[in-house]
């Protein structure tokens, strides 16, 4: 085991410990936090990068970090933890801003366990936000779900999405959960649908959304369920119905009109193309590999034809979350996005 | 269905109204505003995809030059003056929509050709017939243009646009000048589209004290005569009049500040609950505020607010010269660079609550905050000797360093009883690393989006201005009250005693 993810420490001391990390850090550092944020996850080596992702974050999101590596079908239990800071200067008097970190290797019970083992280490009072990277597992345990206040997720690496949305579905439907659903893929998104939604705010081109009759998108391979959560978030805001869900799908719009829907698959940015047409015009957005701008261009008969840029954020893991940790709130549409595209998921 | 009229697209995108597409014109555009805040402003709203892509800016100014080099000076400038670097091809896409339109504000075939300029921006652009007139320039000048935009008919707005005027500070020089200042404004734009800037009002920190108190149940059940002794807003800079002495000498810190920022502030502090975030609910109860406010006047003045003026001293070690000295200013010159003034609310709320505001030049720090002090505990158990605990204070900072503290009394480890203030302390900059937006990305925003929440209301404006006139008044009776401080000081000893009056000292910054 080459990686350590800081001082050893007994789980019944973590506190204590953390309490003595700070008297030995001087005076010079404060420490400051907004959120738990506790990251679990299945595979080993996870601690390592995770480490390096809070490290990335803390320094624009003061928090306590809980990173959990977990082996839940381990046949034996056992339980080890860490404990150690993130610091960043602050100010011009040789101060720093500490956020803490506390990481466990959980196996068998213990991992079955994180409400006692690790959710007793949690700073109170502050919420929880639980990113979950790995498969989530029926039956949904209540209990667990009750503690977590956001649930992160990424849905781009799913291998089973409708099983996955669904038994999300089952999460965020608990009575005694308040959980507000971030799919990290729907935040990824966002910039696009911006960008989208900025062509259509000219009364030139506002019209042109009820009369659309195709929808193409380019996506990276692995984002398809990116380009999917795009495509249910148009026919929910356009008011489509899914009519076709087979290989080449046809939606229908409120007046009655048919539009075709198209993904490709292609290496580059995870959304590089989309383009929506009408009968009189046709609408694109566009991002270049390796560009950090996207192009969205409006042209047909009687629109002048206009070009714009926007910044396209780095699609880093680090960039996402520190977006959806800045944004707070639910996502009122993510859900509904889900839903307009359902028969596509699997 | 979509709405004929609503973007579908952006609702949930963000959890604020959308900006319309629309012609800015600023007249004044090559001025210092457009330059250092506008533009910058505006180019971050673009690159960040919160404009409408249709938005097209037309600079109005005097000055001869193109359009190619109108954007050329502004690239200038936003490289230097923008929060985020310049991208380039960001900046030609933005700076695409930027024209120049050269003409002396009082012709009027300056105002035809404009009113084509942005017909031709509507039909190719998209712009939608609805514009946002900025009038970045001295007040001297409002007059003219709003009369040509009348003539020209510019101010009124097709059926289903709009047409909205944006005025910069200062909103007159007295209640007089307000009021024929508001007047003038009214008579070519109604109420609802005039948008008076006051940039305080843009930044995240005054923003927060509505959050603060109407957002925590502990702030606000204490916010009272019962439980609060005094409030001290200040607003102190340490630098000069630098090259704005032909304004300043003729205004001075009150009608520069006071009557505008700190007022704003001490009603966002003082206001009751809104019925309704709305724009109108908001401002309704701040103008009750200023109406609440004692008058000041005759003696009553002498005895509630204290002028200075600094004299040559140190600023961070370096001598700087008094304020006669410098360029502009006229040797024997009375006008105020410092003001304290001790203030009462008469409503249930605040009676018998002395606020205390001060603002001043050559300050040996600069920032702005407002101190809320409260009560002592009473003087049994472990206040009932020796000198008495120190009161708690909240402190909310505005600039620098934004953010939120609180002193409160805790017993020092050992074995006797002694106890000592500490701090707990919310910095912005700690808890939410990012930058935060520049006040006027903000403003224009609002303003493209029809939301006059953080914008004067012409009544607010004409209460701020009654309530100075009142001590202007008296200042012009006589001028052997002007005190005089050195720069690089906190103020002189008649501020202090003004404060003592009260058994209360001006906080340490």
């Amino acid at each position: 085991m080459s990686f350590l993810p800081g001082i050893a420490v007994p789980i019944g001391g973590i506190e204590r410990e953390l309490g003595r990390l700070w008297e030995e850090s001087g005076d010079s550092k404060t420490r400051a936090s907004l959120i738990n944020l506790a990251i679990y996850n299945e595979k080993e080596g996870s601690l390592q990068r995770n480490s390096a992702i809070i490290q990335g974050i803390a320094g624009e999101h003061a928090m306590r970090a809980i990173l959990i590596e977990a082996d839940p079908n381990a046949e034996g239990t056992s339980a080890d933890a860490w404990i150690t800071m993130h610091c960043y200067p602050r100010g011009s008097k040789g101060g720093a801003v500490c956020s803490e970190q506390i990481s466990f290797r959980l196996a068998g019970e213990a991992a079955r366990s994180l409400q006692s083992v690790v959710f007793s280490h949690l700073d109170s009072d502050l919420p929880l936000a639980l990113w979950w990277q790995a498969d989530f597992h029926a039956p949904i345990d209540g209990k667990l779900w009750r503690w977590v206040d956001r649930l992160l997720f990424d849905s781009r690496h799913w291998k089973k999405p409708s099983e996955q949305f669904d038994l999300i579905g089952k999460i965020s439907g608990l009575s005694e959960a308040r959980t507000i659903l971030c799919d990290l893929n729907w935040a990824r998104s966002l910039p696009v649908r911006q960008a989208l939604a900025g062509i259509f705010d000219t009364p030139g081109t506002l019209p042109e959304l009820s009369n659309l009759r195709s929808l193409a998108i380019t996506h990276a391979p692995e984002c398809r369920t990116t380009a999917l959560l795009l495509v249910g978030w148009l026919a929910d805001r356009l008011g489509w119905t899914l009519t076709d869900s087979s290989k080449n799908p046809l939606f229908q719009d409120p007046s009655g009109g048919t539009i075709a829907m198209t993904l490709t698959e292609t290496e580059g940015s995870s959304i590089s193309r989309m383009e929506l047409a009408s009968e009189k015009a046709t609408f694109s957005l566009v991002r270049e590999a390796d560009s950090d701008l996207y192009v969205t261009t409006a042209k047909g008969e009687s629109l002048a034809a206009t070009t714009r840029m926007v910044r396209a954020p780095r699609e880093e893991t680090r960039e996402i979350l520190l977006a959806e940790l800045a944004r707070g709130g639910r996502h009122p549409l993510y859900t509904k996005a889900v839903k307009a595209v359902e028969a596509l998921w699997s | 269905m979509p709405s004929p009229t609503i973007n579908p697209l952006r609702e949930g995108i963000a959890n604020r109204l959308s900006p319309e597409p629309c012609t800015l014109v600023i007249f004044g555009a090559t001025g210092d505003l457009t330059h250092r805040k506008l533009i910058p402003a505006l180019y971050n709203l673009a690159a960040e995809g919160a404009l409408p892509p249709a938005v097209t800016i037309i600079g109005f100014a005097r000055r001869e030059k193109t359009s190619e080099q109108f954007r050329k000076e502004l690239e200038e400038a936003t490289r230097k003056f923008s929060r985020t670097p310049i991208n380039e091809e960001l900046w030609a896409s933005f700076a695409s929509s930027i024209h120049y339109h050269q003409s002396p504000f009082d012709d009027a075939e300056g105002y035809r050709t404009l009113a084509a300029e942005m017909e031709k921006a509507d039909r190719e652009r998209g712009t939608g017939g609805n514009r946002l007139y900025y009038l970045a320039v001295a007040p001297d000048q409002f007059p003219v243009i709003l009369d040509h935009l009348r003539k020209s008919g510019l101010n009124t707005a097709t059926p289903g646009s709009w047409a909205r005027v944006i005025v910069e500070k200062p909103f007159g020089k007295d209640l007089a000048s307000a009021q024929k200042l508001n007047g003038l404004v009214s008579e070519v734009f109604p109420e609802r589209d005039t948008y008076r800037i006051d940039h305080y009002l843009g930044k995240e920190t005054a923003q927060n004290i509505m959050v603060m108190r109407f957002a925590n149940s502990i702030f606000e059940s204490i916010w009272d005569n019962n439980h609060i002794a005094h409030v001290q807003i200040t607003a102190a800079e340490p630098l000069g009049v630098e090259g704005r002495a032909g304004y300043y000498d003729t205004s001075g810190a009150m009608r520069d500040m006071v009557q505008n920022h700190l007022l704003q502030l001490l009603t966002l502090t003082a206001m009751e609950p809104p019925t309704s975030l709305s724009a109108d609910a908001i401002r309704d109860e701040k103008v009750k505020v200023l109406r609440s406010l004692r008058p000041l006047r005759g003696d009553d003045v002498f005895n509630h607010v204290v002028r200075a003026q600094y004299s040559a001293g140190l600023i961070n070690g370096q001598p700087v010269p008094g304020y006669r000295e410098a360029d502009g200013v006229p040797k024997d010159s009375v006008t105020e660079t410092y003001v304290a003034l001790q203030v009462n609310i008469d409503n249930w709320r605040w009676a018998g609550v002395p606020f205390f505001i001060r603002t001043a030049k050559r300050m040996p720090k600069g920032g702005t905050e407002i101190a809320i002090t409260f009560k002592s505990v009473p003087r049994v158990l472990f206040n009932s000797t020796g000198e008495g605990l120190d009161e708690n204070v909240l402190v909310i900072r505005i600039q620098p360093d934004e953010g939120v503290s609180l002193r409160m009394s805790a017993k020092m480890p050992g074995s006797s009883l002694r106890i000592e203030p500490v701090k707990m302390d919310f910095h912005y900059g700690t808890s939410f690393g990012k930058a935060t937006p520049e006040a006027y990305e903000r403003l224009l925003l609002d303003a493209m989006s029809g939301d006059a929440t953080l914008f004067a209301r012409r009544d607010e404006v004409e209460e701020a201005w009654t309530f100075v006139d009142g001590i202007e008044e008296a200042w012009k009776t006589r001028s052997d009250d002007l005190a005089f401080h050195s720069a690089g000081s906190w103020g002189p000893a008649a501020a202090a005693d003004l404060a003592a009056r009260h058994g209360v000292t001006w906080r340490r910054m």
